[in-house]
């Protein structure tokens, strides 16, 4: 059997994998860009400076009058990308004189999900007014004026977990207290409807392919990931193989076809802990179209929950009893939630996040492609885990 | 398993090196120092790391030798006779050991390596082909091999804390004997 050297791809090996996977055409350039660019340097530390003055020329395509930056400093949270929160004094039109605080985004090298900018700056501003979502402003989509391609966003007030508990990294194991359960678990099923109901025919979402009605969308997905998988996996997993061959022999049609957020969980908004409102829906880089049942059982992991003081009852995104989930979902959106492709996805998403995790967390960290190899690394481990779960689904199935 | 020293020790240096340190207060000179003194002990870690085994068996050759030399040499000196048995009996045991010395840890894990890449070939081929007994059989070996695969990886990695507490996880030197 052939060698492939992953870590200096070929031009052959490259075009070898666009063929015998076809997905989305945005999803090709980010991936195929991946890789043309993976024999290169590792991600070098970018100062502030550098980032200010990208951002500033960016700007400049973008604004007629004079503005200033300044108040530059780094943000955490996220796994993935690089975030710098600013003050621009502008003129904003509508407004006069203002001293904005914004947020650029940006990837680094490789990102443990490398996604495209155009598609997360499109959704969003084709979400605003739907549901919350953090201001947006302005993208560098193929990285000109910044180091690699960035988003600028406004700050979205609120918290992603109550000031008071503690989680691990990217959210997992928030503890959400009873009282304020309700309330954000009505809003967490309310937009999530909106989101699936949301008219995407009309939308101006141009890096979005969409798809015909039955099995496309997803073997688009399913040649996603699976590609993912090929590109930057180390280790072959046997059982990564048979799920996937499970995947592609049970593809259920789909029977309406949604905005699938790919990521809505708990930890992926903010509210404002004084009226309990979620003020913006983030991280919509993962948006595709597709089968709601995607985001109807990754919303539900275990992971991104927990049990209710009965030590019984599953409380989805730390808030709602699932059948009560469900069963309100169903209600306002009056689409179906079909028990057999929920499991169908289930398998999906653990497929989904073991390529990122497992796949993509060992190649971008192994290359010393982002700007926290150590974290993406640690966040490895939680792949084991997730395939033990993913052996029991099977276990199931098969 | 993916987290093995190769992988982490460079993640750790970069970390260091591209954040950690550069924070690190100027004035603060002890601290300053051991952060320095830490990215240079793990680069020699990972310098030496995919070394250490033969060096270790290298070592043994080497005393082995002198050991044999020592044992002929010292045979006219009587005065050495209780000293010498006693270095006897650790040289054999040491023979023994170097004798059961096998192939390096880069060959093992290359090995498993083009070994997992044949078996997932194999496993994505036997997908393709029609349903049958054989395909069952195949897929249910697949799954007994997970299984025990994953208890050993989930144990290895169970001070990271994903499962909690009370996963019941045996420790993992119970799981890889032989």
């Amino acid at each position: 059997m052939a060698v492939v050297d992953k870590n200096r791809p070929s031009p052959e090996w490259i075009e070898h994998l666009r063929k015998r996977y076809p997905c989305e055409q945005e999803i090709d350039r980010v991936l195929t860009r991946k890789l043309e660019r993976r024999a290169g340097p590792p991600y070098a530390p970018v100062s502030l400076d550098t980032l200010q003055a990208g951002t500033e020329a960016l700007l400049r395509t973008q604004l007629t009058e004079p503005f200033t930056i300044t108040d530059t400093r780094w943000l955490s949270g996220g796994a993935s990308k690089l975030q710098m929160a600013f003050v621009l004094h502008w003129n904003q039109p509508g407004v006069g004189r203002s001293s904005t605080p914004l947020v650029l985004r940006m990837e680094p090298s490789e990102a443990i999900t490398e996604t495209s900018r155009l598609r997360e700056f499109q959704i969003i501003k084709a979400m605003e007014g739907k549901v919350p979502v953090p201001p947006t402003y302005w993208i560098d989509a193929y990285g000109e004026y910044l180091p690699y391609p960035a988003i600028v966003y406004g700050f979205a007030e609120g918290v992603t977990k109550p000031s008071k508990s503690t989680s691990t990294v990217s959210g997992v194991g928030t503890s959400i207290p009873p009282e304020i359960r309700e309330t954000l678990g009505q809003q967490f099923v309310d937009h999530l409807v909106t989101t699936h109901t949301f008219d995407w025919q009309q939308a101006d979402i141009g890096a979005y392919d969409r798809p015909a009605a039955g099995t496309e969308a997803l073997e688009w997905a399913l040649n996603h990931w699976e590609r993912v998988w090929e590109e930057d996996s180390h280790e072959d997993v046997p059982l990564m193989r048979l799920t996937m061959a499970w995947l592609r022999r049970n593809m259920p049609p789909v029977d309406h076809i949604s905005m699938v957020h790919g990521d809505y969980r708990l930890g992926n908004f903010l509210y404002t802990e004084h009226d309990l409102r979620i003020s913006a829906w983030l991280d919509w880089e993962l948006a595709y179209l597709g089968d709601r049942h995607e985001d109807l059982s990754w919303s539900a992991k275990r992971q991104f929950g927990q049990m209710a003081e009965d030590g019984k009852t599953f409380l989805v995104a730390g808030c709602l009893p699932i059948e009560e989930y469900l069963a309100r979902y169903e209600r306002a959106s009056g689409l179906k939630v079909d028990p057999e492709r929920m499991r169908y996805y289930d398998i999906f998403n653990n497929y989904k996040c073991l390529a990122i995790v497992l796949a993509t967390g060992y190649r971008a960290p192994f290359n010393g492609k982002t700007h926290q190899d150590v974290l993406v690394a640690w966040l490895s481990g939680i792949s084991y885990p997730l395939l033990e779960e993913l052996r029991t689904q099977m276990a199931e199935v098969l | 398993m993916e987290l093995r020293p190769s992988f982490q020790i460079p993640a750790l240096i970069k970390s260091l090196t591209d954040v950690v340190l550069p924070a690190v207060d100027p004035a603060n000179k002890l601290a300053q120092e051991q952060g320095q003194l830490v990215v240079a002990m793990l680069h020699l870690m990972a310098q030496r790391l995919p070394l250490q085994y033969r060096y270790d068996c290298h070592e043994l050759k080497q005393f082995l030798g002198l050991a044999d030399s020592l044992a002929s040499h010292g045979a006219a000196v009587p005065e050495l006779g209780e000293t010498l048995a006693a270095l006897a009996t650790d040289a054999e045991a040491g023979r023994a050991v170097l004798s059961r010395a096998g192939v390096e840890p880069a060959e093992l894990e290359a090995t498993n390596l083009a070994l997992r890449t044949s078996v997932g070939a194999a496993i994505s081929a036997s997908a393709m082909a029609a349903d049958g007994p054989a395909t069952k059989a195949i897929n249910a070996a697949v799954m007994a091999h997970a299984q025990e695969m994953l208890l050993r990886e989930r144990a290895w990695l169970a001070m990271q804390g994903w499962e909690g507490p009370n996963a019941g996880l045996p420790a993992v030197e119970t799981l890889i004997g032989g």
